[in-house]
């Protein structure tokens, strides 16, 4: 799926569907395949069912009066049950980082060119509202990206952490050789108190990452929310011919050297 | 020093045989040995030349030598009294002053590399260590000598093994446990406040039938008595995968000897073999009779576990009377409410800079 063959969009009416005029050509962007999009709906899903089944595990807020109805027993079997769909999902998208497209791709991610720390600064100012644009790129802005950096690390430590814990019950010599040095490393109190910290931090950036998607999706006008169910963005021709984002094999964008050639310009008429 | 066999001493003593084929068999059962090795436990026992014991407290409740002496059927201290050849023991010892330090002495240069030395209590280490001091001699001075002479040295207790509680925060004496006070020697940790007779009675018993210590953990203690998890062997463990947890001290719950979960019980974290082994004659354990476990076989136990009747320990940095769930929570609604700022904020954000050519007239 190479992006730089974007197909082009189908022509836009703008009229029809929005109030806003755009003077340039829209393509449609096959920005997050569906490894990036199965990953990231298996990764919510779980999260939420992890979240509730672990919250019981913590406090067992429903007291069962009546006999037979082995309602821990049935919370830690979800939570594990969805604690491996997690971990699934997790090295699905691990996985993507390698095999994915430039903007899945784990180099996106990383402060390696130039784009990438500028962006970071100028998406800053725009979220404290020190500039009027949002620093846009086809796919993640630097500063997001940064933010899923930090987000992909709690999970691994709640896999590794979980794991842990896991295996405390389990026993499991094959599992124990990758996670019982944790428990000889840190207290098991703690662990499992990062364990259950980590959740809320995962519950503020749900709040956090649903905010500014939209809110990035409504200055950009780009789909931006519908593209992780589509896959699709939609962007002018002449922004994602400026994209600085590329695969390691590929060449520089002799544009995207020189700062992008195309600003993406957001509009809020109404 | 007189050194009888031990069938004799036992005779003396009034444990018959099969006394002493219970203790052997509650040995045997101790160490998770088949049933097999009883008869090889008692052979051994009874050919043993009954090697020298040293007792030393440093500092301590004296708790450690108060649950060996009050431990009784099977007649676990008169065997373990009378197994082995008990040459200093400041509590019990009727020598004193003197004569208690010379038979100290005699040991450690007669039985050099052969005698047993049994530590109980913390070993100070602040200020030169002169928090603790017997006959003059610093208690770090004293381990040092008796265990490094020792051919096997057994920390029985929190205290003994890590510092316990004398070493929880904030330590004024600068307390450590005896493996840390005098690294390199051999010892074997019998964590718990006190530690459980069966279990020290095993290990000795298991040193004088294989000549070897038992297999252990990390932390140096015997994988026969730490290695399986409480809340596995726990008899309110039912009312846990049911979901029945005891909510307030005398509730409906309590009475019908719920899950203790909820109050703090650090079972599902803890290791030691508290549920089958028990506390006087095998009589009871402090989950059964209605207390959350406090893991005081655990490392560290005062400063990790507590607060023991909370499910997590307190977060570093925050007040004692925040917890992690109130962080959670907190984290959670300060981003939400930076969030709803931003909302309403970027509502009022400047619409886009128009062009100034483009200015309406």
């Amino acid at each position: 799926m190479s992006e730089s063959t974007a197909s082009a969009g189908i022509p836009v009416e703008p009229e029809h569907f929005h109030p806003i005029a755009r003077e340039e050509n829209l393509v449609r962007v096959y920005v997050w395949e569906w490894p990036v999009r199965i990953s990231h709906w298996v990764i919510f899903l779980s999260i939420a069912v992890l979240s509730f089944t672990g919250y019981y595990l913590y406090d067992p807020f429903i007291i069962s009066r009546g006999g037979g109805a082995f309602l821990m027993g049935r919370m830690r079997l979800i939570h594990e049950a969805a604690a491996f769909c997690f971990i699934g999902a997790v090295l699905l998208r691990l996985y993507w980082f390698v095999k994915g497209n430039r903007w899945a791709h784990w180099r996106t991610f990383l402060p390696l060119e130039g784009w990438w720390r500028r962006g970071f600064g100028k998406q800053l100012k725009y979220y404290l509202f020190l500039s009027r644009d949002p620093e846009s790129e086809v796919g993640h802005n630097p500063l997001a990206a940064a933010t899923y950096v930090v987000v992909y690390t709690l999970m691994l430590v709640e896999i590794a952490t979980g794991l842990a814990l896991y295996n405390h019950i389990l026993g499991s010599r094959v599992l124990g050789f990758f996670v019982d040095w944790i428990l000889r490393v840190i207290n098991i109190r703690y662990i499992r108190e990062t364990h259950f910290l980590i959740m809320f931090v995962f519950f503020a950036f749900v709040i956090h990452h649903v905010y500014s998607a939209v809110l990035i999706g409504i200055e950009e006008r780009s789909g931006l929310v519908g593209g992780i169910f589509s896959g699709y963005k939609f962007f002018p021709a002449a922004f994602v011919a400026s994209d600085p984002t590329r695969r390691p094999h590929e060449e520089k964008i002799p544009a995207a050297r020189a700062g992008r050639s195309h600003k993406l310009r957001t509009r809020r008429r109404e | 020093m007189l050194r009888s066999s031990l069938p004799e001493a036992l005779r003396s003593r009034g444990v018959s045989r099969r006394r002493f084929i219970d203790f052997c068999s509650a040995m045997v059962a101790t160490l998770a040995l088949p049933e097999r090795y009883l008869a090889a436990v008692a052979d051994a026992l009874n050919r043993t030349d009954r090697p020298v014991l040293v007792w030393l407290e440093f500092q301590d409740c004296a708790g450690n030598t108060e649950s060996m002496l009050r431990s009784d059927d099977p007649p676990v201290a008169d065997v373990v009294l009378e197994l082995l050849s008990w040459e200093y023991h400041e509590t019990i010892m009727a020598g004193a002053g003197k004569q208690a330090e010379a038979a100290l002495k005699r040991v450690v240069e007669q039985e050099a590399g052969k005698y047993i030395a049994v530590v109980e209590g913390a070993v100070p280490t602040a200020d030169g260590g002169v928090y603790c001091t017997i006959a003059g001699r610093t208690a770090l001075d004293i381990a040092r000598e008796v265990c490094t002479h020792a051919a096997a040295t057994i920390a029985v207790g929190a205290c003994a093994w890590d510092g316990g509680l004398v070493r929880s925060a904030p330590n004024p004496t600068g307390a450590v446990g005896l493996q840390e006070a005098v690294p390199g020697i051999k010892v074997v940790n019998l964590g718990g406040c006190p530690h459980n007779v069966a279990n020290t009675a095993a290990v000795i018993v298991h040193y004088l039938t294989f000549h070897q210590m038992p297999a252990l953990d990390q932390y140096n203690r015997p994988l026969f008595a730490y290695g399986r998890l409480i809340h596995d062997q726990c008899e309110r463990r039912a009312h846990y995968d049911a979901g029945q947890f005891v909510e307030e001290w005398g509730d409906e719950g309590s009475r019908k000897g719920w899950c203790l979960y909820k109050m703090g019980c650090k079972g599902p974290d803890a290791t030691y073999n508290c549920p089958t082994v028990r506390w006087n004659s095998g009589t009871s354990w402090p989950v059964k009779s209605g207390h959350g476990c406090i893991a005081c076989a655990s490392h560290r136990f005062w400063d990790v576990m507590s607060p023991f009747y909370k499910p997590l320990p307190k977060v570093p940095g925050f007040g004692v009377d925040v917890t992690a769930e109130e962080i959670g929570w907190g984290v959670v609604g300060g981003v939400a409410a930076l969030t709803a700022a931003h909302a309403v904020a970027s509502v009022f954000r400047p619409k886009e800079e128009v062009p100034k050519e483009d200015k309406p007239a």
